[in-house]
């Protein structure tokens, strides 16, 4: 699942519209959207920190949320000499207010040149030569508690320089900077579905797992030896009927016995 | 090879650093205050990091030099090891780096001349006493040294302080630094071997058997001596014929007049780093071996381990004096 968080409606709006997603009318606190898989779903923060903090938060306890899903802070930016309409993924966060840095992982070819920026309290136009945002700080400090750093990510456009001060930004000149980008958008969530699928995979229940805690009790302690016993089955007893050799076992305690018994006494090869 | 660089505000204009910097003209280049910024948070996923390691240019504050566990060592009283990088270019399941840190980015400590002064000072606190420094724990020694220059640098040290002894710890085939200067006599290039097939399923992205092999031959056709480190020894099925195979192959190329040392020791791992690794990689065939806890280390049980050592030990004390064999009994 990929989870966008925009600031602005009419930095979301062109997503809304690209990806097809649906107001979720359940939630009222913000506004989320949702794709009809399910596969991505957008949450309106609301400029500033606080707002988009408390929204990352909300959009959690709204949305199932899992350690392989993407999170995505997408809206427009100003920077000093980068021009108007130009994407950048963002490689170094830093908080203006107190100066804590965060450094987004770039594992994956990139589909745009990467910058760094500085989150503000405050809209400035004092410009520097880093991306100036108001939300980014609070969307990954929250996130990084709740996913996968090298799925965090923020892609910022830039909306405002030097030569074009914020203050004549409209609604319409984001709508049209965000639409120009949802390409190459495309193009970054397509290079995150691959390690989004990779951590899915390693972080995956193990196959007769949820077989055996609905058929036998086991403790938390228990759960953990049968995760790591019906691994090692698979690797080193892949033909092997699981179900029936310990259909006649009365408690988890057996279940762990019989599996690692018949585990032990079977031949291993380190190579195929 | 490298796309992002981090550097450390405090050594971007170490001489080092900016060496570096000139070789990947076009690399991404991020400021950081400290590495640890980078390379010690949380929620990161080392085998993602993996797929594209970044390299952090940065300064080693304090801890250069530290005393090598107990039972490790060639020989010498004093034994000290040492790391200028943390991780390494290959990608090898038993690692014990990957349980260990939460990055898989490269940190390179540019400043190599804190590390070589602080030997001078251990030097000076033993006297005359031999005094052995291991290089190649946290790195590989080798792998990245046409970037690293690190041989450049720490070879002249121990060329000019014969009591101290150097051992470079590799699976690298990046030689030329060595081969294209005179060998020193207290200087070990230390090569890890698993056998051919056990070396593919594991050690991933390093240079094969017989490529590490002919490197030892080169490099003891000019005179370097060289060490064979048989340590992870790997358990499977077949694993006499495997390691038998795999003695004779280099017992009958090698010169063992120029052979420094041996040492051996079984696949043991912390417990904490084991289960991270176990849940890195769920599916890896290492971690479904027979393995047993002992003292909160995970290896193989005694009986495996010990006909392991044993079975390894007589074929290798064939070829070379007791004196210069070193097996590591122990799980820690």
């Amino acid at each position: 699942m990929i989870h966008i968080f925009c600031a602005l409606p009419c930095e979301a709006q062109p997503l809304i519209q690209h990806f097809k997603l649906a107001e979720l009318k359940q939630f009222d606190l913000f506004r989320i959207y949702q794709s009809k898989d399910k596969e991505i779903s957008l949450t309106l923060s609301g400029v500033g920190k606080i707002n988009t903090a408390s929204a990352v938060s909300y959009h959690h306890a709204c949305i199932k949320t899992n350690a392989g899903d993407a999170w995505l802070n997408i809206g427009v930016a100003g920077h000093a000499n980068i021009a108007i309409g130009e994407a950048r993924l963002v490689n170094k966060i830093t908080d203006e207010h107190d100066k804590s840095t965060w450094y987004p992982q770039i594992v994956f070819k990139s589909p745009c040149e990467s910058a760094a920026l500085i989150t503000l309290d405050k809209p400035s136009e004092d410009y520097q030569d880093v991306l100036f945002d108001m939300e980014a700080s609070a969307f990954y400090q929250i996130a990084i508690r709740l996913g996968t750093a090298e799925l965090i990510h923020c892609l910022k456009i830039v909306s405002d320089n030097t030569t074009q001060a914020s203050s004549k930004v409209t609604a319409d000149t984001v709508k049209t900077l965000v639409s120009i980008k949802l390409k190459l958008l495309d193009n970054l969530i397509e290079s995150l579905k691959p390690l989004s699928a990779k951590i899915r995979s390693i972080t995956s229940e193990p196959e007769h797992y949820q077989y055996c805690i609905e058929k036998w009790h086991f403790t938390q302690s228990e759960k953990l030896q049968l995760s790591r016993l019906l691994r090692q089955w698979s690797i080193r007893l892949p033909d092997e009927a699981i179900e029936a050799f310990i259909a006649s076992d009365t408690s988890g305690k057996s279940v762990l016995q019989s599996l690692r018994n018949k585990i032990k006494g079977s031949e291993f090869v380190i190579h195929d | 090879m490298i796309s992002t660089i981090y550097i450390e505000e405090e050594i971007a204009t170490h001489p080092r650093t900016l060496a570096i910097l000139e070789r990947f003209p076009d690399a991404t280049k991020i400021s950081c205050e400290r590495y640890g910024e980078i390379f010690n948070r949380k929620s990161q996923n080392f085998r993602l990091q993996k797929k594209q390691p970044a390299l952090i240019l940065a300064r080693k504050h304090k801890g250069h030099i530290l005393p090598t566990p107990k039972q490790y060592g060639i020989g010498a009283e004093h034994n000290y090891y040492f790391s200028h990088m943390l991780n390494c270019l290959y990608d090898c399941r038993y690692c014990f780096l990957q349980g260990m840190f939460q990055s898989a980015h490269y940190v390179l400590f540019v400043n190599y001349e804190d590390f070589t002064e602080e030997m001078t000072s251990l030097l000076n606190k033993h006297g005359d006493e031999p005094v052995h420094f291991f290089s190649g724990y946290d790195c590989d020694s080798l792998a990245l040294d046409p970037v690293t220059n690190f041989t450049s640098k720490f070879l002249p040290f121990f060329e000019n302080n014969p009591q101290a002894l150097l051992e470079l710890r590799t699976k690298s085939t990046q030689i030329r630094n060595l081969l294209k200067r005179e060998p020193i006599k207290n200087c070990v290039i230390a090569f890890s071997f698993t056998p051919d097939k056990i070396a593919k399923s594991l050690e991933h992205k390093a240079p094969d058997v017989n490529k590490r092999l002919q490197a030892i031959l080169d490099l003891q056709k000019s005179g370097w001596q060289i060490g064979l480190r048989f340590d992870p020894l790997i358990y499977t099925k077949d694993y006499a014929r495997e390691y038998g195979e795999l003695f004779n192959d280099i017992f009958s190329k090698i010169n063992p007049d120029l052979t420094h040392s041996i040492s051996l020791g079984g696949f043991r791992l912390p417990k904490d780093y084991l289960r991270k690794l176990e849940k890195l990689y769920p599916d890896e065939k290492l971690f479904s071996s027979p393995l047993a806890e002992e003292n909160n280390n995970i290896g193989y049980p005694l009986e495996i381990r010990e006909a392991m050592l044993d079975f390894c030990a007589n074929i290798i004390t064939q070829h070379v004096p007791e004196n210069k064999f070193f097996p590591c009994h122990e799980m820690i």
